[in-house]
C-alpha cells in the first residue's frame, strides 16, 4: 500500500486512510499469526464456498421474508460484535496508539485525522467478519448469483455503523467517568457482552426444545416481520443486490460516518488531550507503610508482583475469563438433565479442562511475559529457580479458581471430588510445565497473540488439558 | 594493586560483526569510570556482557575477584545493571518495585523497607511512592530504576546512557547520586556518547570505538595523551575513529 500512498496528496484524506488501512492490515497479519495456516485455512474455507457455489448453480436466491429477516437477524448479531469490537479498538486509538501526538501536532485538521482513525477502527473490525462470510458469499456471487455481491458492500456498511457507534459509547463513557474507568469499562463491556451473547446462545441452544440466540432472533423478527418490510428489509435487500437498498444503505453509513466526525470530533479531541493528565494522577496514598512492600524469600516476592499486575490489568484478567467462558460449551452438557452425560463426570471433566487453561494463561503470563526480563537475569537468582517461582505464584492465584468445581462435586460425592481435585492439580501443573519448556518471551500485553508462532504449543495443551479432563471424568464415572 | 571493582581482560564479542575486539578495562573500588565512544562503538554490548546479560566469545570479567562468568550469581550479588531503557513494570508503584528488586536480591524486609524509603525521599519519589509508574515521566522512570538499582548497596554499579532524556535538574540529582555511590567505596562505570558527561562526571574516561580502547586515564592524562594542538578531547579521539582514513592521515 506504500506505493499507493506516493501517489496521493501528502497528509490529505486519502492519504491519512491508506495509511490506516496499511497499519490495520499489518496489525491484523501480526495477530492472526501463522500466517500459512491462515492462508490455507482460508483456502480451503474459499473451496468450501465453491463447491457451495456450484451446488447452488441455478438455484434462484430470492429476496423471500425469510431471506430478508434472516439477514436483518445476521446484521443485528454482527453488529453487536462489531460495536465491541470498535469500543476495544476506539480504547487502542484514544490510549495506546503512539500516533496520535504525531497527527495530532502536524498542520492537518483534526477532524480529518478522526475520520482517518475511524476508517482505521472499521477496517480493523471488517477483517474477521470478511473472513467468515467473503469466502462463500463470493464464490457464490460469482457463480450465477451476481446480486450477492451486495455482502461486502453491506459488511462495509456494518463496519463503518459500528465503528462511529464504538468511538461514540467510548467518548460517552470517557465524558461521564475518566479516561482510566472508561478504558476499564470498555473492556469489561466488552468481555460481557462478547461472552453473553455467546453464552445465550449456548445456554439457549442446550435444553430441550430451546433454540440458539440467532435463531431466537430470527424467530422473533420473522413473527414481526420487521426485516421482510420497510426499513428492516433494506441490509436484506442490499445484500442480495438490489440496487437502491445498496446506495441507501452505503449512503447512511457513510452519512453516519461523515456525520459522527463531525459531530465527535471536538468530543474526541477534548478527550485525547485530557487523558494523559487524568491518567496520571496519583491514586492516593495507600495504607500502610513502605514496610508492607517487601518480603521475605523468592516465591513471596514473585507471587506479589504477579498478582498485583493482574490485578491491575483489567483487560488481560478479563481476557483470560472470556477464554474460560468460550470452554462452557464443552462443559454445557453437564446441566442438559436426562440428555448429556452425567452431571458428576462432566463437571469434573469441565473443571479439570478449565483449571489446565487457566494455569497454562496465568503460566504464560508469569514466565513468557516477563515485562523486564533483564532485570531478573541480572538478579543472583537462577534461572529456573526463578521460574518455579513464577510457576508457583501462576498456580497459586489459579486454585481458588480451580477449586470451585471440585468443590461442587464433594457437595455431592467426596470420593469423586478427590479424584476430580487431583485431576485438576495434575492437569494445572501440567499446563504450566509445558508453559515453561516452550516458553516464548514476549510483552504482556501481547497475552491475546501469544499462542502466535506456537500453535503446536496451544494444541498440545489443548488436546493434553482434554485429555486429563477426559480421564478425570471416566474415573468419577467408574467409581459411580 | 587494590582488588578492582570490575577486571575485564581479553573480551571479544561478534555479532554480524566484530563488536568488541579483545577489550582490557580495570575499574577501581570508590572510582568513577565513563566508557565514552560513539553510537555502535561497542560499550553496550561489553557492559552486557560484564553484567551477565550476553555471553562473551573470549575473555573474562571479574567483580571484586568473583569470576562472573564462573559465578554469576556471586558476581550479580555484588552488582547491578541500570540501562539507558529502565527496567520498570508500569502498573508497579515505586514502593512495589523496589519491595520486588529487594527480593530478588534477597535483602531481608527489615534491612530493605528503611533502605527504600531513604532512596525515595533522596531521590524525591516520596509522595509519588503509591502512584503506578505507568504515568511517569522518563526522568521519573529512571529516578525509580536508579533506586532500585541502589536497593541491594551494590558494589559495583553499571549504568549505559544513565543522562538520556533527563532534564539538567534530574541529570544533576543523577550525577550527585552517582557521586555519592563512588565515595561510598563502589565501583561505578557509566556509558556515554556525549563528551561533555564524561568530562564532568568522571574521575576516569575511557575511550572505545570500533569495539577497542582507544585511550584511557584522567581528564589530565587523556589531553596529554591528545597534545596541545588538540582542542579537545574530540579532536583527538572520537573524530578519528568516525573516519579513519583521516586517523590513517594524522
Amino acid at each position: 500500500m506504500t506505493w499507493l500512498m506516493h501517489r496521493l496528496t501528502p497528509g490529505g484524506f486519502l492519504w491519512l486512510l491508506i495509511n490506516e488501512v496499511r497499519l490495520a492490515t499489518r496489525a491484523a497479519r501480526q495477530r492472526r499469526g501463522g500466517n500459512a495456516i491462515w492462508a490455507l485455512l482460508i483456502l480451503v474455507y474459499t473451496l468450501a464456498g465453491f463447491w457451495l457455489a456450484s451446488n447452488l448453480v441455478g438455484v434462484p436466491i430470492a429476496p423471500t421474508p425469510i431471506a430478508l429477516n434472516l439477514v436483518l437477524a445476521v446484521c443485528v448479531l454482527a453488529a453487536s460484535f462489531m460495536t465491541t469490537q470498535a469500543m476495544l479498538r476506539s480504547q487502542d486509538t484514544l490510549y495506546l496508539a503512539g500516533d496520535l501526538d504525531l497527527l495530532l501536532t502536524a498542520p492537518l485538521p483534526p477532524r480529518r485525522v478522526l475520520l482517518a482513525k475511524l476508517c482505521g477502527i472499521a477496517t480493523n473490525i471488517i477483517f474477521v467478519f470478511a473472513a467468515f462470510t467473503l469466502p462463500v458469499a463470493l464464490p457464490v456471487a460469482l457463480l450465477g448469483h451476481p446480486g450477492l455481491f451486495g455482502v461486502p458492500l453491506l459488511l462495509l456498511a456494518l463496519a463503518m455503523v459500528s465503528a462511529c457507534l464504538g468511538l461514540a459509547i467510548t467518548l460517552a463513557i470517557v465524558r461521564v467517568a475518566s479516561p482510566r474507568t472508561a478504558r476499564t469499562i470498555a473492556q469489561i463491556v466488552g468481555a460481557i457482552l462478547g461472552a453473553s451473547v455467546f453464552l445465550a446462545s449456548q445456554f439457549l441452544s442446550a435444553g430441550p426444545g430451546r433454540e440458539s440466540a440467532g435463531r431466537a432472533l430470527f424467530g422473533w423478527l420473522m413473527r414481526h416481520n420487521f426485516g421482510g418490510e420497510g426499513i428492516g428489509a433494506l441490509p436484506g435487500r442490499a445484500a442480495l443486490g438490489d440496487f437502491p437498498a445498496m446506495v441507501l444503505v452505503l449512503g447512511a453509513a457513510m452519512l453516519v460516518f461523515a456525520g459522527a466526525g463531525a459531530l465527535l470530533g471536538r468530543v474526541f479531541l477534548v478527550s485525547y488531550q485530557n487523558a494523559p493528565v487524568r491518567l496520571t494522577r496519583n491514586r492516593g496514598r495507600a495504607k500502610g507503610g513502605i514496610a508492607r512492600h517487601f518480603r521475605g524469600g523468592l516465591f513471596a516476592t514473585m507471587f506479589a508482583k504477579e498478582a498485583r499486575l493482574l490485578r491491575r490489568d483489567p483487560q488481560l484478567a478479563f481476557t483470560i475469563v472470556l477464554r474460560l467462558i468460550y470452554l462452557v460449551p464443552i462443559a454445557l452438557p453437564a446441566f442438559t438433565h436426562g440428555r448429556g452425560p452425567p452431571l458428576l463426570p462432566a463437571l469434573a471433566f469441565a473443571g479439570v479442562l478449565i483449571a489446565g487453561q487457566l494455569a497454562g494463561s496465568l503460566a504464560w503470563l508469569t514466565v513468557s511475559g516477563e515485562d523486564s526480563p533483564d532485570l531478573i537475569a541480572v538478579a543472583p537468582v537462577e534461572k529456573s529457580a526463578a521460574e518455579r517461582a513464577k510457576l508457583a505464584a501462576a498456580l497459586l492465584i489459579a486454585a481458588p479458581f480451580a477449586l470451585v468445581l471440585p468443590l461442587a462435586i464433594a457437595l455431592v460425592s467426596p470420593r469423586a471430588a478427590v479424584i476430580a481435585l487431583t485431576m485438576t492439580g495434575a492437569c494445572a501443573l501440567a499446563a504450566g510445565l509445558v508453559e515453561l519448556k516452550f516458553q516464548r518471551p514476549g510483552p504482556r500485553k501481547s497475552f491475546g497473540n501469544r499462542r502466535r508462532g506456537s500453535f503446536l504449543v496451544g494444541l498440545l495443551t489443548f488436546l493434553m488439558t482434554g485429555l486429563l479432563g477426559l480421564g478425570a471424568g471416566y474415573l468419577v464415572w467408574l467409581i459411580g | 594493586m587494590s582488588e578492582a571493582a570490575l577486571q575485564i581482560e581479553g573480551l571479544s564479542k561478534s555479532f554480524d560483526k566484530r563488536v568488541v575486539d579483545n577489550l582490557d578495562l580495570r575499574v577501581a573500588p570508590g572510582e568513577l569510570y565513563a566508557l565514552l565512544g560513539p553510537n555502535g562503538a561497542g560499550k553496550t554490548t561489553t557492559l552486557r556482557m560484564a553484567v551477565g546479560l550476553t555471553r562473551p566469545e573470549s575473555g573474562s570479567v571479574h567483580v571484586f575477584g568473583v569470576d562472573a562468568l564462573a559465578e554469576p550469581l556471586a558476581a550479580k550479588r555484588l552488582t547491578a545493571w541500570l540501562p539507558d531503557e529502565p527496567m520498570l513494570y508500569d502498573k508497579l508503584t515505586p514502593a512495589e518495585y523496589l519491595g520486588f528488586v529487594a527480593g530478588l536480591w534477597r535483602i531481608p524486609p527489615a534491612e530493605a523497607a528503611p533502605e527504600a524509603e531513604r532512596l525515595l525521599k533522596w531521590l524525591e519519589l516520596w509522595e509519588q511512592r503509591d502512584t503506578p509508574c505507568e504515568g511517569f515521566s522518563r526522568g521519573m522512570k529512571q529516578k525509580v530504576a536508579l533506586a532500585g538499582a541502589l536497593i541491594h548497596r551494590p558494589r559495583l554499579l553499571i549504568l549505559d546512557e544513565p543522562l538520556t532524556g533527563l532534564d539538567a535538574n534530574m541529570a544533576r540529582a543523577v550525577k550527585d547520586a552517582l557521586r555519592a555511590v563512588a565515595d561510598a567505596g563502589a565501583g561505578v562505570i557509566v556509558t556515554t556518547h556525549i563528551l561533555e558527561v564524561a568530562e564532568r562526571l568522571a574521575d576516569r574516561i575511557g575511550i572505545i570505538a570500533h569495539g577497542r580502547l582507544l585511550a584511557e586515564g584522567t581528564l589530565a592524562e587523556l589531553r596529554a595523551q591528545a597534545g596541545s594542538d588538540a582542542l579537545t578531547l574530540e579532536d583527538a579521539f572520537i573524530r578519528p575513529t568516525r573516519d579513519p582514513e583521516a586517523a590513517a592521515g594524522a
